[in-house]
């Protein structure tokens, strides 16, 4: 099978791609690479110049930042279909802002940042579309942040105590 | 919706409740930092004989000289020989039972409060989301399904913790996949040895496709975590009578009577602690409450 076609038969199992018309799939299908990564690899790192927006088809990708002396901590992981290193989308951004390292065997589709902003640019039905789902992206992730930085399961002096 | 509530409320034995019967700490198990279950064994036979508690359920648990704490039972319902509860030792009650050794003896009062739907669940897929300590009133649950799996559909444990090492029961995990049980294990942060998710646990239902009609939720912990828990059996369409959630307050006397657990027009100890959700939803996330 042809690598494009490869590209299209994954991008095409990714719930959200399934309501793209066929010409948008092709569009992305062509700045789209398939990249295997194995367990401990290191996809990119904190202020990295790296510019794709992946999507995990298989695996686990750890995000951490790295924070003297605690050394890198995690702090979410891309599961199955999710999106990461998508603030290099944004025309602001200009480099990785926390590293990415495969946790087990990964597959990923790996999509070409600069070159998607182009055709977000000239098809504005497609740049709607994916500026739609990555708002979602960007939301689920602040909510997250947001139950993280209240530390859920701290101070059970104030609220449990007995 | 009193009565909807109500009607999972199931205190069914008289002696206990009033005055503690005593119960000898039989073994200790370290679970995490600060957490440790608490196996015991009624000192009276013939308690020990009738004693039977339904999964939701807890024991105000009674140490001289220092007082009371509702503790939830985390031991099957099944099996009364030996009764466990799990315990995090954060108050002067529960710092007070971290001191006791096997052989002491403590005071039970109990079971109160309301039960898991265990009837309701049957014949459904059932979604455990929990974070912390609150697994441990939900063990008995995921006991009774599986010593009954044929009588359940799909069954989620979705389950958090701040870091890997506050994971409690992590030995046990493998023996409920065995069971059927899919479990989805995050943690709000870790280092590079963890191989599991990090996030928090509402983020864990985008990684399953839910038969939302056909689920029941049942949800315990942090009430932050609960309450988007919660939205998120809502975003997908999960009735709010199909949505249970069991909530730990100030409670003090077990039986509705001093009023330190009052939710709106409820006492969590006596009319909870597992509520349908519908019965809540009014005063769930109000401020003054």
């Amino acid at each position: 099978m042809q690598e494009l076609d490869k590209v299209k038969l994954e991008l095409g199992k990714i719930p959200w791609f399934q309501e793209l018309q066929i010409k948008h799939l092709d569009m992305i299908a062509g700045i789209t690479q398939l990249k295997q990564a194995h367990a401990g690899e290191t996809l990119f790192r904190e202020s990295d110049k790296e510019d794709f927006i992946y999507i995990v088809l298989e695996g686990r990708v750890a995000l951490d930042m790295f924070v003297p002396p605690r050394g890198k901590v995690r702090f979410y992981t891309a599961e199955r279909w999710e999106v990461f290193g998508w603030s290099s989308v944004t025309p602001s951004v200009r480099q990785r802002t926390a590293g990415a390292t495969a946790v087990t065997e990964t597959f990923l589709a790996a999509v070409e940042a600069a070159k998607l902003r182009e055709l977000c640019d000239q098809d504005h039905t497609l740049g709607y579309l994916v500026m739609r789902r990555l708002a979602n992206v960007v939301a689920s992730r602040l909510l997250i942040t947001r139950l993280q930085l209240l530390d859920m399961f701290s101070s059970p002096e104030e609220n449990n105590a007995k | 919706m009193i009565e909807q509530t109500l009607k999972h409320s199931t205190t069914s034995h008289t002696s206990g409740l009033l005055e503690p019967v005593w119960a000898e700490i039989v073994s200790i198990t370290p679970e995490a930092e600060g957490i440790s279950t608490f196996w015991i064994r009624f000192t009276d036979p013939a308690v020990a004989a009738t004693y039977s508690f339904q999964p939701g359920q807890f024991n105000m648990v009674y140490i001289p000289g220092y007082g009371e704490a509702a503790i939830s039972i985390s031991s099957s319902s099944e099996d009364s020989a030996l009764i466990g509860h799990t315990i995090r030792f954060v108050g002067n009650v529960t710092r007070a039972i971290s001191r006791l050794k096997v052989g002491d003896v403590i005071g039970i009062r109990g079971p109160f409060g309301s039960a898991w739907p265990i009837r309701e669940m049957e014949g459904h897929d059932v979604i455990i989301a929990c974070g912390g300590v609150g697994l441990p009133p939900l063990r008995p649950v995921i006991y009774y399904i599986m010593n009954h799996r044929e009588k359940f559909g799909k069954v989620y444990l979705l389950y958090g913790a701040r870091t890997p090492s506050d994971l409690i029961f992590p030995k046990e995990y493998a023996s409920w996949e065995e069971a059927n049980i899919q479990v989805h294990v995050t943690v709000d942060r870790a280092d590079e040895d963890w191989q599991g998710q990090v996030g928090v646990v509402p983020m864990l239902f985008y990684r399953f496709r839910m038969d939302a009609p056909n689920s029941l939720v049942l949800t315990c912990g942090p009430e932050i975590m609960i309450r988007f828990v919660v939205y998120e059996g809502l975003a997908r369409r999960v009735q709010p009578e199909n949505i249970y959630v069991s909530l730990e307050r100030n409670m003090k006397c077990g039986q509705g009577s001093c009023g330190h657990c009052q939710l709106g027009p409820y006492f969590i100890c006596k009319d909870g602690p597992v509520f349908r959700f519908d019965a809540l939803q009014p005063y769930f996330n109000v401020e003054e409450f």
